[in-house]
């Protein structure tokens, strides 16, 4: 039981990892109406700073912001959570579900070394308003200090970090300022979305640097796809997986068939017919790739709220959880996979002759 | 003279093994009554359980004919085989043949389960059977806390649960100490003596032997005419 727990717990990772990656977006009315551009090659290359009056200029675009991944490190290389330089004063109106304190936001706006934390953030590392911390640079080879001038409470994504890529420019050398790596789009509407997405891609189809616009929430996927394309990588283990867990499953229940044999043959001789020992085998196989199921279930939900707790707002991995519907499909796989297993193994154990079932020994 | 609860004519039992074919039981023919402890004897591989598992409705004969209780076994279809033998027949086994993950009540139960009693009543009848082996006080012991003499009285008070007309025995005494054996014995034949059962004993053991009424010797698959009446 505890190999097929083993087995079914992967696959319930795996379908969490999937779903969280591929499968869900920000459903808050403005994460639909959030676009990204970057540039078409790749997530690494930047963009001129020129194409954020451009994207303003098309049709059905709120507001845009210019904003760039930062990495660097807080301290230790394993306090990972997502740093981004942005335009102050267009944070908010992208972001309307981040609540911030009036005092707060206009402080950031006003302190160009300034920095807003999500709350969850800040409580993980024990940062206040008024702190002072330093990012130490690795894409950027610079050192930036920063002033802690608010925490904002969101829905979800609270374990970010927010600079003005003005400070960012400003520390680096002339010839290297004056780009973005990415523009965050606000349509007026979600269902402009792809519309625009078009537009702002044709807009830049004869230029030098060409672009790539997505939602928001196809755009977290790909920055997956970025690290390597994880989309395979998941779809193959989770085959060989299903398929290990089928063999895995298989072998178990036709041992611990194999085992019985001689209890069958003591079954049998005490009265029971080939039928009812049958249903007993096969419910007894179902009990136990249930509670099989259930117990691999119960570990990859805890491994989830792991991952999830320690995603530090990477992609959508703080959202990963085993939701309602994936327990049901994990358990019911597991069902399913531990009865067809003991279909064949059981039949051939309740049919076989009473004399030559109590010749097994053990 | 008493009703014949087992009557077998011609009775030959062959074993086919790819190529091989074994006479396990010969053309056996043999009337038991009721009320007769019957002591099996013979040297190994003389057809003694294959007669007992014939007798029980275990397995099938190849040829000849085999009534018991009145019942011609060759008639009746597997699951109604496996009905008659819950209702008529106890077995007691050489490896006691416990369940391992039941207490001695479950295992004592367990026939009691394809009967129409309820719960409440299979219990009880489970618990007078093991009071009756002696054993009331282990109800809830798994076999491998029991000492084989244990086990093996668990596994009598199992054969007489459904109160079955006829016991079968099968070297009930080869795993068990002199001792043990002795109590067992003495057991099966007080069930002989004070409650009517038929009983049909394979043994080794000539001082086993000695509690039956009658001893009966097989060879090579053949039922020797001469009968022993070791009480006589
Ligand atoms: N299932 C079987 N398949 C093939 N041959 C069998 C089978 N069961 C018994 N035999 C053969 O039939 C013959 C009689 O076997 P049986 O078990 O009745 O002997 P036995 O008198 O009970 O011997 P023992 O005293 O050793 O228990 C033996 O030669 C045995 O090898
Ligand atoms: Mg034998």
């Amino acid at each position: 039981m505890a190999s097929i727990a083993a087995s079914f717990c992967l696959l319930g990772v795996l379908l969490a990892i999937y779903v969280a990656l591929f499968l869900t977006g920000d459903d808050s009315p403005a994460g639909a109406r959030r676009l990204v551009t970057r540039n078409r090659i790749s997530l690494t290359q930047i963009m001129p700073i020129s194409y954020e009056a451009k994207i303003r200029q098309v049709p059905g675009v709120e507001t845009v912001m210019a904003y760039q991944w930062f990495g660097g490190v807080y301290k230790e290389p394993k306090n990972f959570f997502a740093r981004f330089a942005c335009e102050p004063e267009s944070l908010f109106k992208i972001y309307p579900e981040y609540r911030i304190p009036e005092e707060e936001k206009r402080a950031f706006q006003a302190d160009r070394a300034g920095t807003v934390l999500g709350r969850d953030l800040a409580n993980k590392f024990n940062i206040k308003t008024g702190d002072k911390i330093t990012l130490k640079g690795d894409i950027f080879p610079i050192d930036l200090e920063f002033n802690v001038r608010g925490l904002f409470d969101a829905d979800k994504n609270e374990e970010v970090m927010w600079f003005n890529i003005d400070y960012l420019w400003k520390s680096l050398p002339a010839d290297r300022r004056d780009f973005a790596g990415t523009y965050l789009i606000l349509a007026q509407s979600a269902e402009d979305g792809p519309a625009i997405a078009q537009q702002i891609d044709s807009l830049f189809r004869n230029a030098q640097v060409q672009t790539r616009t997505e939602s928001e929430s196809a755009f977290a996927a790909s920055f997956v796809n970025f690290l390597g394309n994880v989309k395979l990588y998941l779809f193959m283990i989770s085959a060989a997986i299903t398929f290990t867990i089928l063999l895995v499953c298989g072998n178990t229940v036709a041992m611990s068939v194999r085992e019985r044999v001689r209890e069958v043959g003591i079954m049998k001789t005490l009265g029971f017919t080939n039928g009812e020992v049958l249903g007993m085998i096969l419910g007894e196989a179902t009990v136990i790739s249930l509670l099989g199921g259930f117990f691999g279930c119960v570990v990859a939900w805890l491994l989830c709220r792991g991952v999830a707790a320690n995603a530090g707002g990477f992609a959508n991995l703080e959202g990963m959880t085993l939701s309602p519907w994936m327990w049901v499909a994990v358990i019911a796989a597991a069902v399913v996979m531990g009865t067809a297993a003991a279909i064949v193994p059981a039949l051939g154990a309740s049919r076989t002759e009473i004399v030559e079932a109590m010749r097994y020994s053990g | 003279m008493r009703e014949a609860v087992i009557e077998a004519r011609k009775l030959t039992k062959i074993y086919k093994r790819d190529e091989f074919e074994v006479r396990a039981l010969d053309n056996c023919d043999i009337e038991i009554h009721r009320g007769e402890f019957v002591a099996l004897m013979g040297p190994s591989g003389s057809g003694k359980s294959t007669l007992m598992h014939l007798i029980a409705a275990m397995d099938r004969a190849t040829s000849g004919r085999i009534a018991v209780l009145g019942e011609d076994l060759a008639e009746l279809d597997d699951a109604e085989l496996a009905r008659w033998r819950n209702r008529h027949i106890g077995f007691i086994f050489q490896q006691f043949n416990l369940i391992p993950v039941l207490t001695a009540l479950e295992n004592v139960e367990l026939p009691l389960k394809l009967t129409s009693m309820n719960g409440k009543e299979r219990q009880r009848q489970a618990e007078t059977a093991l009071k009756l082996v002696g054993l009331d006080d282990r109800l809830t012991h798994f076999p491998r806390q029991l000492s084989g003499g244990q086990e093996q009285r668990v596994a009598i008070a199992r054969a007489i649960a459904t109160d079955p007309d006829i016991l079968i025995a099968d070297e009930p005494t080869g795993n068990l100490d002199a001792q043990s054996a002795k109590d067992v014995m003495t057991m099966l034949q007080k069930l002989n003596r004070d409650f009517g059962k038929t009983i049909i004993m394979v043994t080794h053991d000539r001082h086993a032997a000695e509690y039956a009424t009658m001893i009966r010797h097989l060879e090579k698959g053949e039922l020797k005419p001469e009968i022993e009446y070791p009480q006589a």
